[in-house]
């Protein structure tokens, strides 16, 4: 498995670069089933929460472009002529919307793998000593944020106990309580840093990263594949031009395919590893 | 030389009018276990929180006198410093972590005191082996269970190798199996290792024949007592205690085992309890008039049950406990009851107005004032409360502010239901609820409350449900229920057993 934190932040550079730059459906399913690939050998740790928000958000451009653009040669069906939704819907402006919405989702796929795969602690450890402490509370912020749509949800709950509104207006009421609990939980938080040491100024590692073999090729994988990305001529999609994509160019799907080394370097820890249990 | 010794301590938070802590002096010398009790809000947090430089440090406010640890007044030394020195283990289990998964944790420290490399490897296998949790090392905290969490929280505490491990009531948070593998670590680095050890924990009787010396804090005063004395005086106490007192046994018996050889010499052949259910074969769930009745009632959460097949009466004028491990469905059950969710199959007629008050009921309290969360409520209601008016909910203590909820949520309601609402509280605070309850129960009310704690519903209930796995698999009075159970079953029914629950119902 890749571990370095270095190496995974190569891959999300090279893989969010592939997801703006490349509009090309052929492209873009590759770069998709590429992250499923990598995010596959950590499924078990992340709910289904983040694919159904990345797949709602994915619908949205759809919906605007498919509503509100007029232009483009293949008609669905005419709506008489109400103001904004009224007259042509046309398949080009769906595979227009479809185009952006796919790099929307492959965009949250990316971060979602990178959230995963790498502790945000990880991340805090290769921090330079004096960022440490600064690094360490971002760290600890972010760790608040569930903790703190938990007791948001535990709060607007007991309200509707009372017999309160828990519609939008009243979330004026609820910040105050949730703010006081957030504050209460954070004091705790500071206290138990204190209390194991945390700040006295020494400071070792438990798990230094170490580059594996692994670790290197990914980096060198991804540099590659940004060049690649970034040299080679754009394979653009325009659907009101030609509804049908371009072959992209060989050379890029292979940039693109580079992006799997992850995955492949995580089956075969696998395989050894089956092979040692044998 | 003590490990910890306490000079003339006195506290005084920032704002307040009164002292939390006036006085204090005691010593903790190498190995001791103590075990100090006290009414909530008496200062346990507080006095524990000296013992590392938490207070004054992190709290501001006014202290006198001195702590020394290991020979550092904590004045001098702040708590980053003294973590060396006390290993600390805090109330919550979800608020003391800081790393994503269980090794870090346990390294967390250590590497906050720049130990080497090869020297933090041995001293995290090393507190695996000694808490015994290996196969939690490669787990994420947020997959833990509560008991989990403490127990990871002792490792990494005692991974700094302490000089003195301090718990601040480490259990109050957690079911009964939970707690008890929690105390079980906590008696085995005593037994083992000698370590040197200052608890607050409300389950007494169970560390209660451990324990060398007992602190009993009453409103910022400490008595320092051997626990004998400590426990004969009153307080919080295992009921073998009070059977004891009753039946004058000497020397009094910390435990069970000790009171097994006084029990012997107890009548050897009383009418065993009158038990009239099981006389006449199967439980009739009571005469009043029915407020709620479940039937056929399924639930599950995504693949996994939760209630399934279940039915139920509750009828006016009684008192139902329901118990179970944690995950057998009684939140579930109460929720679906109280109309949070809705049944997936099944059907739930109510007779009145049904209220729910959840486990932290903590979260139902935001008005600024008492006075203002009462406003609208009758003058029965709020009477009880007339001293506190004015008060913060948020600063009363945990008793309290249930207290407050219950009164809130049930002033008008024909079905109480509530979640374990005796979590955490000291023995005063649990038999006034006990007597709130009743009170409500003969006044017309039916009460459903999901509880772990076997004594206080012995003590409180006129009915007894048993859960596992989504079903009713016992029912009937607690004489019957919980007198022929090993894991619900009260300290003087497993000391006695033939049907007696409670410690002044047993005949001499």
């Amino acid at each position: 498995m890749i571990r370095h934190p270095l190496a995974w932040g190569a891959w999300t550079t090279a893989a969010l670069a592939a997801a703006f730059i490349d509009r090309n459906p052929y492209l873009q399913a590759l770069l998709l089933l590429v992250v499923i690939n990598v995010f596959l050998p950590y499924r078990g740790r992340r709910r289904a929460g983040t694919w159904k928000f990345a797949l709602a958000l994915a619908l949205v451009p759809i919906l605007f472009s498919a509503a509100l653009s007029r232009f483009g040669q293949h008609v669905l069906f005419t709506l008489p002529a109400v103001p904004i939704i009224g007259g042509r819907w046309t398949l080009d402006a769906v595979a227009f919307g479809a185009s952006t919405g796919f790099a929307l989702l492959l965009t949250v796929a990316v971060f979602a793998v990178l959230q995963t795969a790498v502790h945000s602690a990880d991340f805090v450890a290769i921090l330079p000593r004096p960022l440490y402490r600064a690094g360490t509370t971002v760290a600890l912020a972010l760790a608040f944020a569930p903790k703190t749509l938990a007791a948001f949800q535990s709060i607007r709950e007991a309200r509707q106990l009372r017999g309160q509104r828990t519609g939008w207006r009243s979330a004026p009421a609820l910040l105050l309580p949730l703010l006081l609990t957030t504050l209460e939980r954070a004091l705790q938080y500071g206290e138990s840093l204190d209390a194991r040491g945390f700040g006295s100024g020494r400071r070792s590692r438990y798990r230094p990263f170490r580059w594996t073999a692994p670790d290197v090729l990914v980096v060198v994988a991804s540099v590659t594949a940004i060049v690649a990305i970034a040299l080679l001529p754009v394979a653009p999609y325009n659907p009101y031009l030609d509804l049908v994509p371009a072959v992209p160019n060989p050379a890029r799907l292979l940039a693109v395919g580079l992006l799997a080394v992850p995955a492949v370097s995580a089956s075969l820890s696998r395989v050894d590893h089956a092979r040692h249990h044998a | 030389m003590p490990v910890i010794t306490l000079d003339a301590v006195s506290y005084r938070y920032p704002e307040a009018d009164r002292p939390a802590l006036s006085e204090i002096t005691a010593a903790v010398e190498p190995g001791e276990v103590i075990l100090l009790r006290g009414p909530s809000g008496s200062g346990k947090s507080t006095l524990l929180r000296c013992l590392n430089g938490l207070v004054p440090h992190s709290t501001g406010g006014q202290f006198r006198g001195r702590v020394l640890v290991c020979g550092l007044d904590t004045r001098e030394h702040p708590p980053r410093q003294l973590g060396t020195h006390i290993g600390f283990v805090f109330q919550h289990p979800d608020a003391q972590f800081v790393l994503e998964d269980v090794e870090a944790e346990l390294a967390f420290g250590l590497e906050n005191l720049g130990l080497n490399r090869s020297l933090m490897r041995k001293r995290v296998e090393e507190v695996i082996d000694q808490v015994g949790i290996n196969p939690l090392r490669r787990r994420r905290i947020d997959s833990l269970s509560g008991g989990e969490r403490q127990r990871v929280a002792i490792a990494a505490a005692l991974a700094m190798h302490p000089d003195a491990l301090v718990l601040d009531e480490p259990t109050s948070q957690l079911d009964p199996q939970a707690a008890e593998d929690v105390l079980q670590v906590v008696l085995r680095l005593v037994a083992e290792l000698g370590m040197t050890t200052v608890i607050a924990e409300h389950r007494v009787e169970r560390i209660a024949p451990f324990v060398d010396r007992i602190w009993t804090l009453d409103a910022g005063v400490l008595r320092d007592q051997p626990p004998r004395i400590a426990l004969a005086e009153g307080g919080a106490r295992p009921p073998v205690v009070d059977l004891a007192l009753r039946a004058g046994w000497t020397p009094i018996p910390l435990g069970l085992r000790d009171a097994r050889v006084f029990a012997q010499r107890l009548p050897a052949d009383p009418t065993p309890r009158p038990s009239p259910a099981r006389a006449e074969g199967d439980f009739r769930d009571g005469a009043g008039p029915v407020v709620c009745r479940v039937e056929g009632l399924d639930h599950r959460y995504d693949a996994a049950p939760a209630v399934q097949g279940l039915s139920l009466t509750l009828r006016r004028g009684q008192v139902v406990a329901l118990m179970g491990r944690n995950g057998s469905g009684k939140t579930t059950l109460l929720r679906l009851i109280a109309g949070l969710m809705r049944p997936q199959r099944g059907s739930i007629t109510h007779d009145g107005v049904a209220a729910y008050v959840p486990q932290d009921a903590d979260s139902l309290l935001f008005a600024p004032t008492v006075d203002e969360e009462l406003r609208g409520q009758s003058a029965e209601v709020v009477a009880p409360f007339a001293a506190w008016l004015h008060r913060y909910p948020r600063d009363l203590s945990s008793g309290e502010r249930q207290q407050l909820a219950i009164a809130l949520m049930g002033a008008r309601a024909d079905l109480l239901l509530l979640d374990e609402p005796t979590r955490g509280l000291d023995p005063a605070v649990k038999r006034a609820l006990s007597a709130y309850l009743r009170t409500r129960a003969s006044g017309g009310a039916a009460i459903l409350v999901a509880t772990h704690d076997v004594e206080w519903a012995a003590r409180t209930a006129d009915r007894v449900l048993l859960m596992a796995d989504g079903e009713i698999y016992a029912d009937g009075p607690p004489a019957m229920v919980l007198s022929d159970s090993l894991v619900f079953a009260t300290q003087i029914s497993k000391l006695v057993g033939r049907g007696w629950l409670l410690p002044e119902e047993v005949p001499l």
